[in-house]
């Protein structure tokens, strides 16, 4: 086959080319539009790339205070209070509880509180801390007193879970809803076997959602002995300490 | 881009296509493949317009920019994946001479069978000299490279075109001149 053969040959396949239907408007209108989608397309790329870039490095640029919350120039009062470390809510609440129990009673002696933050109330004399469970109050403890009799307790639960108000008035001797003027609620009950007082629980309802309960018991309940004939506060007295308006719950 | 400009490329290209789509359809053997070729070539040309309408010969750049557009597509996967094994037959045109039918059917059978056997590179550089008749310099400016590569490739082509073209007319019982 010669070169002349293969130049032919070529010639002659294009022989039965189909009709050519070309228009050079067509052409560039379909460039044209690509290039405006080309562009529109990378403008959102730029607009995406500055919003990522703008959202990483704002909490960089913007001045922080020393526990390192985003500083304001202009607090409003509309916005929240800073929370208050539940360890210091727990010592706050024990030493106001103590001192106005020791107000309220003042036969009383060695009135002190110790609250643990986020772990149900449990006896101090037990050999290990129990492990956290889900329904864990926010904090817990016991108000320490010395009556006539001996030393005891109270309980104190403070708590989110709404569990705790439907148990307080089961197997109780006399169970009754106090509405508060703030929007609260208070709930007593005292447990009654034979003649003597063995419980008495009184339990505020916060419209916030926080339940504050103080229970006093025939027992030192944060030793399990100490059994006594009749419980040491009277619920009258575990009310007044829970609607105390110095004792800011929340 | 100005109107007058415009206006020369839609001159260059109404005048050119055709040609570039031959080219094309050497290159690969099927002529919507050839067809979607040539309007990418114009297209990047288009876009480039500006900067190219003053070279001295603008379809040696053509087809520079269409050799490029075919190894490119060459190199897609889903280029490669698809295999042609064959081609609905024509109906027959009592009208024409036979012999005239059989010399055109065997040049499609070269062109179709043969050519694209030949790799692809070597292919161009028979389609460029054979078909568009550059010289050896031209088709060196086309495909990038040397004088020398073309003049290897152009003699390693035609080796492999021969065979092919006499593997393909001794199984046909043709003889090759």
């Amino acid at each position: 086959m010669s070169e002349q053969e293969i130049r032919e040959g070529m010639l002659l396949a294009v022989w039965d080319e189909p009709p050519l239907d070309f228009d050079p408007d067509t052409l560039i209108k379909r460039v044209e539009q690509k290039k405006s989608r080309r562009r529109a397309l990378v403008g959102v790329g730029v607009a995406t790339a500055m919003i990522a870039v703008v959202s990483f490095a704002l909490p960089g640029l913007l001045p922080r205070g020393n526990d390192g919350q985003l500083a304001s120039d202009n607090p409003t009062s509309s916005s929240a209070p800073p929370s208050e470390p539940v360890e210091k809510k727990a010592q706050r609440l024990g030493d106001k509880l103590a001192e106005k129990l020791d107000l309220k009673m003042p036969n009383l002696k060695d009135v002190y509180a110790h609250f643990e933050a986020g772990v149900y109330a449990y006896q101090p004399s037990s050999p290990t801390t129990p492990p956290r469970r889900a329904n864990d109050p926010e904090l817990s403890g016991f108000v320490y007193l010395t009556d006539d009799i001996g030393p005891t307790s109270l309980q104190v639960v403070l708590t989110k879970n709404r569990s705790i108000e439907e148990y307080i008035c089961v197997s109780a001797t006399t169970c009754r809803d106090v509405p508060q003027k703030d929007g609260s609620s208070v709930m007593e009950a005292e447990f009654v076997e034979g003649q003597e007082i063995t419980r008495s629980v009184t339990l505020r309802k916060f419209p916030s959602g926080y339940y504050a309960q103080i229970s006093s018991y025939n027992a030192n309940p944060a030793t399990g002995s100490g059994l006594r004939q009749m419980v040491p506060v009277r619920v009258d007295v575990l009310t007044a300490l829970v609607t105390d308006p110095d004792v800011r719950w929340e | 881009m100005r109107k007058a400009d415009e206006q020369g490329f839609r001159e260059f290209a109404a005048a050119n296509a055709a040609s570039l789509r031959r080219t094309a359809y050497l290159f690969c053997g099927d002529w919507h493949t050839a067809e979607d070729l040539m309007q990418s070539s114009l297209m990047k040309m288009y876009i480039a317009w500006k900067r190219i309408k003053d070279l001295d010969n603008l379809i040696a750049y053509a087809r520079k920019v269409l050799l490029r557009t075919w190894l490119d597509e060459k190199r897609r996967p889903w280029r490669r994946a698809e295999q042609r094994d064959g081609e609905l037959p024509d109906a027959a045109d009592a009208t024409v001479d036979p012999d005239t039918t059989s010399a055109k059917l065997w040049a499609r059978e070269l062109v179709h069978t043969a050519l694209l056997q030949v790799p692809p590179r070597q292919r161009a550089v028979l389609v460029l000299r054979y078909f568009e008749d550059l010289s050896v310099a031209e088709v060196a400016v086309a495909m990038g490279c040397t004088e020398g590569t073309v003049k290897s490739q152009t003699a390693r082509g035609l080796a492999t075109l021969r065979a092919i073209v006499e593997k393909l007319d001794s199984s046909s019982g043709r003889v090759a001149s």
